[in-house]
């Protein structure tokens, strides 16, 4: 692709609207709520009839039921993934590779607490997505290993080994990798703000919404402290990087009440789907719809973003995340109708 | 008198060379136009026609809709030296 002339408007032309006729086929809300009164097999037939049909056809004899779904999502997942990288040309591959970096973050530690925990390689390797710069190859490796120690030292050419090599004895110590895997979200987010700057088109507005991610993400965080009554040091779980400020977050998140954090994120987004949402809201929202919530208006941010920027890096970046929740939602649904779960109570986990 | 020949002579040589360059601008200007209009319909037919290939007669049909400025031009350059 190097020898390819990459530059002016053309490549963005071309790729927005691929991704734009991509995310046009995704499954629609009519549909979500019309799997919702179905049963497991029927969903499987639903989804063999979209974008998965492959996936399902070639693991169909392999799996069943509801595996048959999770790995026939996981895989087609990761194989959209690496198409649309495939697809990109010259610096928005770069840009798009760096931001799909947080699945190589999803990955490692999947390995990581699968190998800890005693879980059979073939077993991780199902819910493996190498949709990052890790691909299959590397993946399959690094689960050929025997122990997290060698899994580490196999990853020394990864972008994100000097953090992992930093808090890894740590996480080992504790027997847990929470730590571990926030401070690889903050030096990935660190990373990707930074090459906003490397001069891909829609680099500055995307920045802006990289910008409210953060945010967002800081504020579940914040809420799901509050709701959980976990006492933390608060500020070693915020991502830098935000509009709101860590300190301002430390603050939120010593309130005494969940109205007095609402009202602070009000006062800091006063207008907007995030001041309206903080205005509905009330403490007795449920924890899993309030992040629910937060995640809707992520992305409708996002679309409006892509909207205002239409031949950008934009558009990709709204279908990736979009990909991403709709594959979310179909093993919610898989999920909670394994479970025996009423649609009803399903559809509050949807984010649609 | 024979200055003035000439200069008669030079004025319609002249008359026809410009007629001509404008000819040439006109088509040429008008081509460049088109070819970038047609950078970006292209650009995004392609890329639509790869993941829809019913897409294909469309994106076809909005891609030639700026030939009609190049056409413009050469009816413009015709009318000029005809």
């Amino acid at each position: 692709m190097s020898s390819v002339n990459t530059t002016g408007p053309a490549p963005y032309i071309y790729s927005s609207t691929r991704m734009r006729v991509r995310k046009s086929k995704l499954i629609q809300h009519d549909e979500y709520m019309r799997m919702l009164n179905m049963s497991l097999p029927e969903i499987i037939r639903s989804i063999e009839e979209t974008e998965y049909k492959a996936e399902i056809d070639e693991l169909a004899s392999s799996f069943s039921g509801i595996d048959l779904i999770e790995v026939g999502l996981s895989w087609n997942l990761a194989k959209e993934f690496q198409n649309v990288l495939g697809i990109m040309p010259g610096v928005i591959k770069k840009f798009t590779a760096s931001y799909q970096q947080h699945w190589d973050i999803y990955n490692v530690l999947t390995i990581l607490r699968g190998k800890t925990q005693g879980v059979r390689a073939g077993k991780i390797k199902e819910v493996l997505i190498p949709a990052g710069s890790l691909d299959r190859v590397f993946l399959d490796r690094l689960l050929a290993e025997d122990s997290p120690e060698r899994i580490v030292e196999g990853l020394s050419s990864w972008s994100l080994y000097p953090v992992l090599e930093r808090e890894f004895p740590a996480a080992m110590e504790k027997g847990t990798f929470g730590d571990l895997e926030n401070e690889l979200f903050k030096e990935y987010y660190h990373y990707v703000l930074k090459q906003t700057n490397s001069g891909v088109a829609g680099g500055k507005p995307f920045r802006d919404y990289l910008k409210l991610e953060i945010d967002l993400l800081n504020i579940k965080t914040v809420i799901r402290l509050f709701k959980g009554k976990a006492h933390v040091d608060v500020r070693n779980l915020m991502v830098e990087g935000g509009g709101i400020s860590v300190d301002e977050l430390v603050r939120l998140a010593a309130s005494e009440s969940m109205d007095e954090i609402l009202e602070g994120i009000k006062k800091r987004y006063p207008e907007g789907p995030i001041g309206e949402l903080m205005e509905e809201a009330d403490k007795t929202m449920p924890l899993h719809e309030m992040e629910n919530a937060l995640t809707r208006v992520m992305l409708d941010q996002m679309d409006r973003i892509s909207k205002r920027y239409p031949f950008s890096i934009c558009p990709t970046l709204v279908y990736l995340k979009r990909k991403r929740y709709e594959v979310a939602n179909l093993r919610a649904i898989a999920r909670g109708k394994e479970s025996g779960l009423p649609g009803e109570k399903i559809a509050e986990f949807l984010v649609v | 008198m024979a200055v003035e020949t000439m200069t008669i002579e030079v004025a319609q040589a002249s008359a026809i060379g410009f007629k001509a360059i404008g000819a040439g601008l006109a088509v040429g200007l008008a081509g460049m136009g088109t070819g970038l209009a047609q950078l970006g319909i292209g650009g995004a037919a392609v890329g639509a026609t790869a993941e829809n290939k019913e897409m294909f007669g469309l994106a076809l049909l909005f891609t030639v809709i700026p030939e009609t400025v190049v056409i413009f031009g050469l009816v413009i350059a015709l009318l000029l030296l005809f």
